[in-house]
């Protein structure tokens, strides 16, 4: 049967898509985070209640909970690429679909596509729920802000995402994967923070931590939101080219 | 004891386990020497607050090396083989020959334990000449009771990882929520801001066995009381769980 190819990339998307989408680790992984992060938002929020009225902002204290929210965006990378790895899906999959740079493309586009409505959902919730609490005491907030720290919060979320899904595919199996990007990000870059200040700026989770926070609050030598969306932009291109070349040309 | 070696040899025969050795092994040093090099300049101005703290930082921060090693110890056993090859798991053959559930469970975890040991033993032996490297005379003691709390904190962080995997099956979870919350940023660290209580969490009061951070409320002792009976409880669920469940399911 001749299937046109506008007709086969269709087919190639609604697979994927209908893979990501029943794999019930994925389902619980997202509705975990979105908890989680609520009972950290309320715990920030409390903590920030706790200070001197009126001196915190609320959008600070909403997006607080971004650095452990991150975890739940590793994990959703790192599953959503080593799920075809645990048995033999890979070959199946392989099988059906063998021009492998076209297939690795169409899956970290679904993963984004999935991811994107996530993190703007589970980001939200955090900055709602300190708005609402915090409404009395905190000073005014400009909805201004809150959407271009809404929008920059998603799109770190989703580069993080496509990064750790780069980097399982380079590694292939979960736990390692999850090993090198949770050490990376919660041991590595906290601690080139402190002895090589000027060069972490430019290191993935650094540069994106420029997207989601308002430039006023950040320190005098940080990036702008603009020039840190173009470097995470550019660490994701970057892994993610590794990633497409290696799979093109290992024996699966 | 035969159950033992033989939980031993399943152990050293994982590739996972030799990554959780290396990383057990070096992490600590290499987290010792960068925060003394940041620390530096103001431990020799004299200004430092966190001079006690300065080598054992990198035992309470990097004790990943055995978080993968009690969580691989579990979720190997649990790992689905493919479906060519069978499907099957691993502990199904392990319970056809240690028929004896709960024999099987603490001779692992008596495997866990002494690698753990053996793990921070190694690392205490690397950080403390790193530690002196850097930072020459301005080093602080480093006392045998705080080095003992320190193995105490790897064996039961292992030990937690160990229990909690079992509970859950899959490695994923435990591995993300401990290397997290042992992580600079940890999340009891977050809570004990807002209630004392949390600082009577496994990480919090286990730490308190050989650093003494400004709001610990804990001795040393009552410390490793505390993340004892976390562990005891988390083993008990763990025994509880293992001597009901359906293994095939």
């Amino acid at each position: 049967m001749k299937v046109s190819f506008n007709r086969r990339l269709l087919r190639i998307f609604a697979a994927e898509l209908e893979k990501l989408a029943t794999l019930p680790t994925i389902r619980f992984n997202l509705m975990a985070a979105f908890m989680l992060n609520l009972v950290l938002a309320a715990a920030f929020t409390s903590a920030g209640l706790q200070g001197a009225a009126g001196t915190q902002a609320i959008l600070n204290t909403g997006l607080a909970s971004m650095e452990y929210l991150q975890t739940g965006f590793i994990v959703l990378g790192v599953l959503s690429a080593c799920s075809e790895y645990t048995g033999g899906q890979i070959r199946t999959t392989l099988t059906v679909m063998p021009w492998r740079g076209l297939l690795l493309s169409a899956k970290l586009l679904v993963l984004a596509l999935v991811t994107v409505p996530a993190a703007f959902i589970i980001a939200g919730s955090g900055i709602l729920y300190s708005f609402f609490m915090m409404k009395e005491t905190a000073a005014g907030i400009e909805i201004g802000t809150v959407i271009s720290s809404l929008t920059g919060a998603t799109g770190y979320l989703t580069l993080t995402t496509l990064l750790s899904a780069a980097i399982s595919i380079v590694l292939r199996r979960s736990t390692p994967a999850m090993v090198v990007l949770l050490s990376y990000y919660f041991i590595v870059s906290p601690l080139t923070m402190g002895i090589l200040p000027g060069i972490s700026h430019y290191f993935p989770d650094r540069a994106g931590y420029y997207m989601y926070t308002p430039f006023t609050f950040a320190e005098a030598d940080a990036l702008t939101a603009l020039q840190g969306t173009g470097l995470s932009l550019s660490w994701t291109l970057m892994f993610i080219s590794a990633a497409i070349g290696l799979y093109r040309r290992r024996d699966a | 004891m035969r159950a033992f070696l033989a939980e031993l040899s399943k152990l050293f025969s994982l590739p996972g386990i030799w990554l959780a050795c290396g990383i057990g092994a070096f992490a600590p040093a290499v987290i010792a020497v960068l925060d003394s090099i940041a620390q530096k300049e103001d431990i020799i101005a004299g200004v430092s607050t966190r001079l006690p703290e300065a080598g054992y930082i990198g035992l309470a921060v990097g004790v990943q090396g055995v978080i993968i090693l009690g969580v691989l110890a579990v979720s190997s056993e649990y790992s689905t083989e493919s479906s060519e090859s069978g499907g099957g798991q691993q502990i199904a053959s392990s319970l056809t020959v240690v028929s004896s559930r709960l024999h099987f469970l603490l001779a692992k975890a008596g495997a866990v334990t002494v690698i753990s040991m053996l793990q921070c033993i190694i690392a205490i032996t690397a950080v403390v000449p790193a530690t002196y490297l850097i930072l020459g005379e301005y080093t602080p003691l480093f006392e045998w009771p705080k080095l003992i709390g320190a193995v105490c904190y790897w064996t039961f962080t292992a030990l937690l990882a160990f229990g909690i995997t079992v509970i859950t099956k899959n490695g994923i979870v435990p591995l993300a929520v401990l290397i997290m919350n042992s992580s600079f940023v940890s999340i009891s660290f977050l809570l004990s801001k807002v209630t004392k209580l949390a600082l009577y969490l496994p990480d919090r009061a286990g730490i308190d066995m050989f650093m003494s951070l400004s709001e610990s409320i804990l001795s040393p002792f009552t410390g490793a009381l505390v993340m004892f009976a976390w562990v005891g409880v988390l083993f008990s669920a763990a025994i509880v769980v293992i001597l009901k469940r359906d293994v095939a399911s």
